[in-house]
């Protein structure tokens, strides 16, 4: 470990801090860096919701798609928002805003009073244990690598049933809200 | 194709699979000449002669059933050892199998030559006449095992036959015992002979004479190891197992060299005192070593083999005697196809009929003036060409769903099996009479159709029908009749579990529904006793207080219910006490392609399948009329129940100064559906909605319409289910 590293790791390091920007640069001025940086970064896809950014492992995603024609499902659940056909594959598609709390009503996307989607407006679609699922977002902001440390997991005991916030991930000065696909899912 | 053709085929079909199966054990045996015959080839040789046997006495093929009646007499001796297999058997039984085929290859064409008869005379009589005396036994190698005289006595000849073999090759033979719980011993027992199997063999199951526990069953097994004991203690790891070993004394003259120390001889202990005794007979020498015969003439392997699947009109081979015309061409046409790539076609003709629609509705569009610049000519040959390809996919259509249809006498041959243990474990005397079986359904409907059927037939005569004493007592005769019955009726197959046992006692249906909260006492006191009758599908119910092992532990007729849901079917129960009781499951013929109309409601478009509609009205507003507030329609002096579909989804309701009705009916049960549009008709391939939306109800899929949208289809047996229970929910 190099002195220059050591210094650091002394006086600037806080737990809530991400200092990996400074490290890739220690690590292109002297060739010592390694030892520290064995954390293996997870990738995140990251998205917003209403002004929110939002993030799910990027394993869960199975693909993304521009919003499609949706059909409605009479008298389901409120966030169900409908079927959509890919590729002939039939996937429900589902608003999480309400359960995240960011909305009120789901929105008017399926059947005939459905007005366009928003050009930025895109369909996830997660793998789960149940099949896959789609899953609105308001735009697909991209990738992004978390290292572990960078996570801060919600404690499992603090958690309700019902909750899907995994935790949060800080990189530089955005949060980014990570789902559990699972739970934001469950009927 | 002759009369009975279909049957005909089926029967060359089965014949020659048995043949096959034949064919692959007679050539084990003939590549092992000179060794010492596997038992379980030798078996496999008599089974295909005795199912040829059943098989073609049952299609009137006197010819084969006589021959194959006489191998199996043959083969018969030779499984309890009264016969050695030697050169001149194995011969005889390849030419069997050679006249067999030529046998079936005349049948196939429906003849029946002279020549062939004769010869069929001659092999029989070559079989009757076989039978070259095994050699000499002068001691009884059994009586050199250490086994008690009545567990000797419960053997079969074929038992004590291959008991006799083992012991006097020196075999090491084991009492393998084992205690299973009485509600999977069958499953433990398959399990525990799949891992004694590779280990050697196993010559006999006996219920044990030590009670199993409270409510399990111990079974002993006489097992010739292959292995030495501790490879057999280490192959055994995880069952119930305990090993035991049976001891042989040694032949009182050692001459014979063939007879191997028993393995792991070493590690033998006492044996487990109880079954055990000492025998006492004095008898001398053990049977002489089998001479190997030479190998005499090797019949070539693979020549056999496709001589097995051969037709009669085919080039002679060399070297066998009267020989025979075979080649290389089969003589059944069936193929087995997996039902996965049946579906994947399917599929692929609903997209096709996807491109037919667009294609057709650019025909239409061209033909209208100005739309699109093209000449009339074109125009009409576009049309032409496009009502050819509609006739074309129309016939590939019929022929893949014909191809899924299977008889249900498939699932009714299993029941009926099924019926004899069921009824002697309840103690009943029954008689099960099955009909219909012609009748086709959908092969993933027959398939689905078991569990529910098992349930209903599991129910009639565990409650249905009485015990023989009540039945005489009430003037019925001793035995109980459970019948089965498939029928047609139109696009839907009705079929029927009767019994005419005791009946459903409503007062008491009544009574459990009520002590179980499933209806509430005003809802009971307006109930029809068709209504209360129906109760007896709610979850959670079941009538009997005492659950039995057979059924009623509650979850029972829901489940049958659901399962019939999921088919678009339908069940309707009728009963009459003291007479008996019947289920009668209506189901579509097949879910793969339906023909569908399709409607519009608040802008939205669903499907109906079209085998449920019976017919489609123009209704003004003012000729609904309300009873006791529901609402209902009068078609042609009866009340029809009417549900509006934008009220049922829960969509923005539109004034119409007209509704259309389509009346969809299932059984006895009729409604009638009101929609904003109708739309007309299209066949559709239904996608399940399946995964995390198998909860919704009142739809049973989506499909494409080819304009790229996804249309939901309406579950017609679910509505009809909802507009009933509305009704009795107002009422």
């Amino acid at each position: 470990m190099s002195r220059f590293e050591a210094l650091l790791d002394a006086f600037f390091y806080r737990p809530d801090e991400d200092v990996s920007g400074l490290l890739d640069f220690a690590a292109g001025s002297d060739g010592l860096a390694q030892p520290l940086l064995e954390e293996e970064p997870v990738e995140y896809l990251a998205f917003r919701l209403e002004s929110e950014c939002y993030a799910v492992p990027i394993l869960a995603v199975r693909e993304i798609c521009k919003v499609p024609l949706l059909t409605e499902i009479p008298r389901a659940e409120p966030q169900l928002l409908g079927v959509m056909n890919l590729r002939g594959e039939l996937l429900p598609v589902y608003d999480v805003k309400l359960r995240l709390r960011l909305a009120d009503a789901p929105p008017v996307v399926a059947g005939p009073d459905a007005g366009l989607p928003p050009r930025a407006a895109r369909i996830l679609v997660l793998k789960t244990e149940d099949g896959p699922a789609g899953v609105w977002v308001d735009s697909v902001a991209g990738v992004v690598r978390l290292k572990p440390s960078m996570v801060e997991l919600s404690p499992a005991g603090l958690r309700g049933d019902r909750d899907c916030v995994a935790g949060l991930g800080r990189k530089g000065s955005q949060l980014y809200i990570l789902l559990d696909p699972e739970q934001a899912l469950a009927p | 194709m002759t009369p009975g053709g279909k049957a005909l085929a089926e029967f060359v079909a089965e014949a020659t699979e048995i043949l096959d199966a034949l064919g692959r054990d007679l050539l084990a045996l003939d590549e092992a000449r000179g060794q010492e015959a596997d038992p379980e080839h030798i078996n496999g040789i008599f089974r295909a002669a005795h199912s040829l046997k059943g098989l073609s006495g049952l299609f009137g093929q006197e010819r084969i059933s006589q021959l194959a009646h006489a191998a199996e007499d043959l083969l018969d001796r030779l499984r309890l050892g009264r016969l050695t297999l030697d050169d001149k058997v194995l011969d005889t039984l390849v030419d069997a199998l050679d006249t067999f085929q030529a046998l079936l290859g005349e049948a196939s064409r429906s003849e029946e030559g002279q020549e062939l008869t004769q010869r069929t005379r001659a092999m029989e009589d070559r079989m009757a006449r076989l039978g070259s005396p095994p050699p000499a036994v002068e001691e009884d190698p059994l009586e050199r095992l250490e086994l008690d005289g009545t567990v000797r006595a419960v053997f079969t000849e074929y038992e004590e036959h291959r008991l006799r073999e083992n012991v006097r090759r020196g075999v090491s033979l084991w009492r393998v015992r084992a205690a299973f719980d009485l509600t999977d011993f069958d499953q433990g027992l398959a399990d525990l002979n799949a891992r004694l199997k590779p280990l050697g063999e196993v010559i006999s199951t006996l219920p044990s004479s030590r009670p199993g526990g409270a409510n399990g069953i111990a079974f002993d097994l006489i097992f010739g190891a292959k292995v030495d004991a501790r490879a057999l203690e280490a192959g055994l790891k995880g069952t119930p197992a305990e090993l035991a070993p049976l001891s042989v004394r040694p032949p009182l003259e050692a001459t014979d060299t063939e007879v191997l120390p028993p393995l792991g001889a070493d590690e033998e202990e006492e044996g487990d005192d109880e079954g055990l005794v000492e025998t006492t007979s004095l008898a001398t020498v053990s049977s002489p070593p089998l001479g190997s015969p030479p190998r005499m003439r090797a019949v070539t392997p693979p020549a056999t083999v496709v001589g097995l699947q051969a037709a009669a009109s085919a080039p002679i081979p060399a070297g066998r005697p009267k020989s025979e015309e075979t080649s290389m061409r089969s003589l059944t046409q069936t193929v087995r196809v997996d039902i996965g790539r049946l579906d994947g076609l399917i599929n692929m003709v609903g997209e096709l009929l996807l491109i037919k629609a667009n294609l057709q509705r650019l025909a239409e569009t061209s033909g209208q003036d100005g739309t699109v610049a093209l000449s009339k000519l074109f125009g009409q040959e576009l049309s032409r060409e496009t009502r050819q390809l509609e006739r074309k996919l129309e016939a590939l259509q019929e022929g893949l769903l014909e191809a899924r249809m299977v008889p249900v006498g498939q699932v009714f041959d299993k029941l009926a099996r099924l019926v004899r243990k069921i009824a002697r474990e309840a103690g009943k005397e029954i008689d099960f009479v099955s009909s219909g079986g012609e009748v086709e359904l959908d092969k993933l409907i027959v398939e689905e159709l078991s569990d529910p059927l098992m349930h209903l037939i599991r129910n009639a005569i565990d409650h249905g029908a009485e015990g023989p004493e009540s039945r005489l007592s009430a003037g019925k005769p001793r035995r109980a009749v459970v019948r089965l019955r498939a029928e047609q009726k139109g696009n839907h197959v009705v079929i029927s579990v009767s019994d005419d046992g005791s009946g459903i006692d409503e007062v008491r249906v009544r009574e459990v529904a009520l002590a179980r909260g499933l209806v509430t006492p005003p809802q009971v006191s307006e109930m029809t006793r068709r209504e209360l009758l129906n109760l007896i599908f709610l979850p959670g119910f079941s009538t009997r207080s005492s659950v039995s092992a057979l059924s009623g532990r509650g979850v029972g007729l829901d489940v049958v219910k659901n399962n019939l849901g999921n088919l678009s079917g339908i069940i309707d129960v009728w009963s009459e006490r003291g007479k008996g009781t019947a289920f009668h499951l209506t189901l579509p013929v097949t879910l793969a392609i339906v023909r569908a109309l399709v409607v519009g409601v608040s802008g939205r478009t669903y499907a109906v399948p079209l085998n449920s509609v019976l017919e489609i009205l123009s209704v003004q507003p003012r000729d609904i009329r309300t009873v006791e507030r529901r609402e209902v329609l009068d078609l042609r002096g009866q009340t029809l129940p009417f549900l509006r579909l934008s009220r049922l989804f829960h969509l923005p309701e539109r004034e119409v100064n007209r509704h259309f009705v389509v009346v969809v009916g299932l059984a006895q049960q009729r409604l009638g559906i009101a929609v904003d549009e109708l739309f007309g008709q299209q066949d559709i391939v239904t996608k399940p909605l399946g995964g995390r939306l198998s909860g919704v109800k009142g739809i049973s899929g989506a499909t494409d319409l080819g304009n790229r949208r996804t249309v939901l289809v309406l579950d017609v047996a679910e509505l009809l289910e909802e507009g009933i229970a509305q009704e009795r929910r107002r009422a």
